[in-house]
């Protein structure tokens, strides 16, 4: 079946199996393996993407739901012209990223949070990213990362690391 | 397999008339999970996400109507909903993840009849009236009688919920809801209790609505408890006064999450977290 | 780029935007994928194997079994008892049987769906002290000794009748669970063969040079026919330090007429095949004089190995090493079993042995303190290791040796100054508890086991330091530090340096990611061939300006003669050194002075030490813990990236977390009934608080700028800081790990004595 959607800001047609997970349609089918598999589940949130704008489970939709939609994945992130966005950077920065495997759903996790509300405190921070499974750092430098683009984004001069 | 994501109800009965036996999901989060398994093994799918008389939160004067298709985030950004029935939000807050809460529905809570469906004690408490529409029309049958056992319901073929009616709960002043799992998020309620209790200007209790979820087949509701309470002030000596009743009023399981004589006493337990709201010791 | 800054990791960026490949990121359309078909029961004698359904498939190019694998179909590191494809007996569900090539993944899984394994059960071991009785069935009916893998004894001073010196003798017995990594990736990879006939794979692995060994051996495979790559791993742990694909990957490529092949382990697979955690079980009795003196240890550790020698006997020795803790005591008589069952496999998991021993050593400290009533930082402090002195096995801490630095830090901190006060605020219906631990980690390889690795640095003909290292980076940096021990010692910046991953064909041999030895071993090779190379670099440069050397530095991309502020781009002098280009050095770690003979495979020499803290809230009505506070002061030598080592330490905090309160199996009867991470809960950012970490930073002399292993040190410390503070909670003690809401709660209702719980 022939499915037309937004992808990375641009149009773009697949065809496809209407049941074809649209985990493995992004990673197989367009070579983007940015978004990453690890439970097939639910429960780690590595495979999360954002659809209009919104986090969800790509291992846990299916590429008929893509018809019209506007997906953007870990490789479409970074504003325009730009290689990475402020959480991308934050993220090397402060030391939130180990493996890697877990980044680019965590780091799509926090967009969706940073889209809600502008100002989350630590707190908060943790419950937005509380479906993204981390086994390397224990959340900490991530939590860390996430506060330093909410003081940049809300004009603090330099983000500082923790507010704690 | 074909997956259909009709936009219309008049497109979705088409398709359920050609293929009575395709499974319906919205969110996904509990059928595509399944579906790894094998079983069930549908001969269709039917995603109904995009159907817009499925969504929307209606205020109805003394209730409130929920569409099916409406997700636990949107429920917790429902200022309405926050106003008539905190205790549905307090219940979606921590069900599942963010991402399993932006895609996963109420009526897929309700559908699933999961035993640890989080959604479902407040539900209950609210006198929940489920919508069921088909090709022929609709009917509501109340939550305590569309849910009839672990995963089953009284949807017919061809039929569809489409939402659910609650009573507001503005005349309580206490909205309660405890979840007791392995971990504080992504994680299978071991244990729930959904409270309503309204309270006099001397912390008694006027009347209180009491749910336990994932301590039984079926949502657990006491009224002989709930008469108990009535009346009593609210604190720990007249909360300890029915756990016996309590921990015979429950029937939970043992299974790989928790034994059976854990479910029991927690279920008890936790009622008693209510003093938290009454006359400061 | 200097030593002691948090440079940012050089390979965050490309992590961070999605673009970094992994082994399981790899997809060609000329690509078969391989899949196993496992036993599905713990203990049997294999009949037949029926898989005629699944080869006549559309898209099956084939299914094999034990009688397509050349060789003597026998993996393993120490011992090779494991079977590549399962012959003759059964010894776990997880065993592979059968293994299918075919040309999509929906194809595979309903091949190895259709495959029906025929066997005839057999009555398996499950638990350990079953296992050693006498007539018990039998795992492996060629080992001598029956079901015991291994069985190592230590004897100081008096050993057991040390006790008889003692004025107050604490029992303490201990069970602690299997664990599973959990690393993101699962197990992945995929192998191809090249116009040589070489037979190269990409894997998620751990030991890409033993790998390659193990894998010839296994299927009777010249070495040289071999090539092992490691890409960056998503995790690992300990878990993929040994085979998990590669040899099924060889075999496939044999088989696939010409095409590569893909490995994916779904995360079913995963639990039900992946190595774990070796579960124990730990009987203590430690004694002291009444002054709080140390003076006796008598210990029993039973290991359950499951089916395979694996490195399970090596990983009980480590925990013997370790039984004792970071303590001085005079008489020791330590005991250790490691055991087959037809449990699933166990394996290297971060500490190897230690956190086992650990958990039951620090618990017993904590009771030895309440029966002599001193405080238990008091009573850890009187009998600290201190430089020179012997550890429990009889080996002298001649290396640096903080421990006491750590503790003294944690005792002087807040957390653990107002211990009391916070204590007393609990709020409803819940009950407060601190709890300490004292660590010690061992650094690197035993004694018998050269602790070796080989670095290669070069000046490219672009001017680029390029830097072949290895050691597989499985997310804890040691890449990067490798570049930032390089920018270092040639003051280059990241844009000058670039790094080879593993590639047994490019990199020298370094041994495996694992034993904390990771920067320390390599790193003191870089750094001897990166200080040979800047002086071949300064040299090249004074003759080509020409002046003298003492007019010369490295400055980013270039040598800077200072007097005239000229500055030589790098790529002219690497064309003027052109065979000088590339250094290779070698460094092979000290070792203990005392003799092997001491313990199975000798003793190590180089510790690491820590001093934890944490503060924890019960819940009386559910018995769930809350972990609201965590300090860790760890001596690991000097910092080389501040950064990278808290990630290390923060991360490994968490997994000790979620071993010693959330993770749990459940088994029966060999077989895991928990195969998802919905029912095997690791820790979200929910469950963990933020961690203070401190370092005591004082060089180890020998390390690379003065540092030594800091990968394992704190995964030790939150099982028993944890029990420590429930026990002060609850009044209670249960005898076993994790410490579950429900665990808890029904030994907080059976009071002392009961089936859960002991008098704390």
């Amino acid at each position: 079946m022939k499915i037309s959607f937004t992808l990375n800001g641009r149009a773009t047609v697949v065809d496809a199996d209407q049941d074809r997970r649209v985990v493995d349609l992004l990673r197989e089918d367009l070579g983007l393996t940015g978004t990453k598999e690890s439970c097939g589940t639910g429960e780690c949130g590595a495979c999360t993407i954002l659809v209009d704008g919104e986090s969800r489970l790509s291992c846990l939709m299916l590429a008929s739901q893509l018809e019209g939609r506007a997906i953007t994945t870990i490789e479409g992130i970074a504003p325009e012209g730009k290689a990475a966005g402020d959480v991308q950077e934050a993220f090397v920065a402060h030391g939130a990223v180990q493996c890697g495997f877990c980044t680019p759903g965590m780091i799509l996790a926090v967009h969706d949070l940073l889209r809600r509300d502008r100002a989350p405190d630590r707190a908060r921070i943790r419950e937005a990213i509380s479906g993204n499974l981390c086994r390397c750092t224990g959340y900490q430098k991530i939590v860390d990362a996430v506060c330093a683009v909410v003081s940049g984004r809300n004009g603090a001069a330099g983000g500082t690391r923790g507010g704690r | 397999m074909n997956v259909f994501v009709p936009e219309e109800m008049d497109g979705l009965w088409d398709i359920l008339a050609k293929e009575p036996d395709a499974a319906l999901y919205a969110g996904g989060t509990d059928l595509l999970v399944r579906l790894r398994t094998g079983i069930p093994s549908p001969s269709a799918l039917v995603c109904l996400e995009r159907i817009a008389g499925l969504r929307g939160i209606r205020d109805e004067g003394d209730r409130v109507f929920i569409g099916a298709c409406t997700t636990h985030t949107e429920l917790l950004e429902s200022g309405l909903v926050g106003d008539a029935l905190p205790i549905l939000q307090k219940a979606a807050r921590l069900l599942g993840s963010p991402p399993i809460r932006n895609m996963g529905t109420i009526g897929g809570n309700i559908c699933t009849a999961s035993p640890a469906g989080d959604t479902l004690p407040p539900l209950y408490l609210a006198d929940g009236e489920v919508e069921i529409e088909s090709r022929a029309g609709a009917r509501r049958v109340g939550i305590d009688r569309f849910i009839i056992g672990p995963g089953l319901t009284a949807l017919g073929k061809g039929e569809v919920v489409s939402g659910i009616r609650v009573k507001k709960g503005m005349e309580y002043n206490v909205h309660h809801f405890e979840k007791v799992g392995q971990r504080k998020a992504s994680a299978i309620s071991i244990a729930s209790l959904a409270a309503l209790v309204k309270t006099d200007a001397s912390g008694a209790i006027v009347k209180v609505r009491l749910a336990w979820g994932s301590v039984g087949p079926l949502v657990v509701t006491m009224p002989e408890v709930e008469k108990a309470l009535a009346g009593r002030p609210l604190t720990v000596e007249t909360l300890r006064s029915v756990h016996h009743m309590v921990e015979r009023g429950v029937s939970p399981i043992s299974d790989i999450r928790a034994g059976e004589e854990y479910r029991r006493r927690v279920a008890a337990n936790i009622l008693l977290r209510l003093a938290t709201y009454g006359p400061a010791i | 780029m200097k030593i002691g800054e948090s440079v940012p990791r050089h390979d965050g960026s490309s992590k961070a935007t999605g673009r970094e490949r992994y082994a399981a990121d790899y997809y060609g359309s000329d690509f078969l994928w391989a899949g196993v078909k496992r036993a599905g029961i713990p203990h049997g004698r294999l009949l037949r194997i029926d898989a005629e359904d699944a080869r006549r498939l559309p898209g099956v190019v084939s299914v094999l079994t034990h009688a397509d694998v050349p060789g003597p179909n026998r993996q393993g590191i120490i011992r090779q008892d494991q079977p590549v494809l399962a012959d003759g007996k059964i010894r776990q569900c997880g065993d592979a049987v059968a293994l299918v090539l075919a040309r999509d993944r929906q194809t595979l899984k309903k091949a190895v769906d259709s495959i029906r394994v025929r066997a005839e059960p057999v009555q398996g071991v499950f638990d350990m002290e079953a296992a050693l009785a006498p007539g018990a069935p039998l795992v492996h009916e060629d080992w001598p000794s029956g079901n015991l893998l291994r069985h190592v004894a230590v004897t100081k001073g008096k050993g057991g009748s040390g006790l008889d010196l003692c004025d107050a003798v604490v029992e303490f017995s201990f069970e602690t669970p299997r664990q599973e990594h959990a690393f993101l990736e699962t197990q992945a990879g995929w192998a191809f063969s090249d116009e040589a006939g070489k037979i190269v794979i990409i894997a998620s692995t751990q030991t890409p040079f033993r790998d390659r060994l193990e894998v010839a051996r296994a299927l009777g495979l010249d070495p040289d026919r071999l090539r092992v790559v490691a890409p960056y791993l998503g995790g690992a742990f300990g878990g993929k330090d040994g085979l998990t694909v590669q040899a099924l990957l060889a075999l496939a490529v044999l088989k696939s007429e010409g095409r590569p092949v893909k490995m994916w382990w779904d995360r079913e697979e995963s639990f039900l095949a992946g190595v774990k955690r070796l579960p124990a079980r730990m009987y203590y009795r430690l004694g002291a004089r009444s002054d709080g003196a140390m003076t006796a240890l008598a210990c029993r550790l039973y290991f359950d190995a499951g089916p395979y020698a694996g490195l399970a006997g090596e990983i009980m020795t480590m925990a013997v090493e370790h039984a004792g803790g970071p303590y001085r005591i005079p008489h020791v008589q330590a005991d250790g079993f490691c055991v087959y069952t037809n449990n699933p496999a166990s394996g290297p998991f971060r500490g190897f042995g230690v956190p086992q021993a650990a958990s039951a050593m620090e618990q017993a400290v904590d009771l030895l303190a309440e029966k002599l009533r001193m405080d238990p930082v008091e009573l850890r402090m009187r009998n600290l290791l201190a430089p020179g002195d012997r550890n429990s096995i009889g080996v002298a801490m001649v290396h640096s040796t903080f421990a006491e630095e750590c503790l003294s830090t944690l005792a002087g901190h807040p957390l653990w100054k107002d211990r009391e006060a916070w204590k007393r605020s609990a709020g409803r219906f819940k009950r407060r508890g601190v709890g300490i631990a004292c660590l010690s980690h061992a650094m690197g390889y035993p004694k018998d086991v050269p602790d070796r690795a080989g670095a290669k640095i070069e000046l490219t003909t672009d001017g680029t330091i390029r830097v072949y290292a290895g050691v597989s980076d499985m997310g804890q940096g040691n890449a990067a530090t490798y570049l930032q021990i390089a920018g270092h010692v040639l003051d280059q910046d990241a844009d000058q340096l670039e790094l080879v991953l593993p590639d047994t064909e490019r990199t020298l041999p370094c041994g495996s990611a694992s034993a904390s030895r990771c920067t320390y071993v390599y790193g003191n090779a870089l750094i001897e061939a990166a200080a040979t190379l800047r002086s071949r670099v300064l040299e090249a440069a004074s003759r080509l300006f020409p002046c003298a050397a003492g007019e010369l530095a490295l400055v980013p991309g270039g040598v800077l003669r200072r007097t005239t502020a000229e500055t030589l781009p790098l790529s002219r002098v690497s064309a003027a050194l052109s065979g000088e280009r590339s250094v290779e050095c070698f460094y092979q770690a000290p070792v203990a002075e005392e003799d092997s003979g001491v313990i199975y495979l000798g003793p190590h020499a180089i510790f690491s030490y820590g001093a934890h803290l944490v503060r924890v809230e019960v819940d009386e009505l559910t018995g769930a813990v809350e972990v609201k506070d965590y300090l860790a002061v760890t001596d690991a030598g000097r910092v080389i990236n501040p950064v990278l080592f808290e990630g290390q330490i923060e991360g490994a905090i968490a997994q000790g977390l979620g071993y010693g309160l959330t993770e749990q199996f459940s088994m029966e009867e060999g077989a895991i009934r928990s195969t998802s991470l919905a029912t095997y809960t690791v820790p979200t950012a929910l469950d963990v608080p933020d961690v203070t970490s401190l370092s005591v930073g004082r060089a180890e002399e020998t390390g690379p700028f003065g540092m030594k292993g800091a990968g394992e040190i704190a995964v030790s410390g939150p099982f028993p800081a944890v029990a420590n503070a429930v026990a002060q909670a609850l009044g209670v003690r249960v005898k076993a790990g994790p410490l579950t809401a429900e665990r808890l709660l029904l030994a907080q209702l059976d009071g002392p004595g009961g089936p859960q719980g002991d008098a704390p």
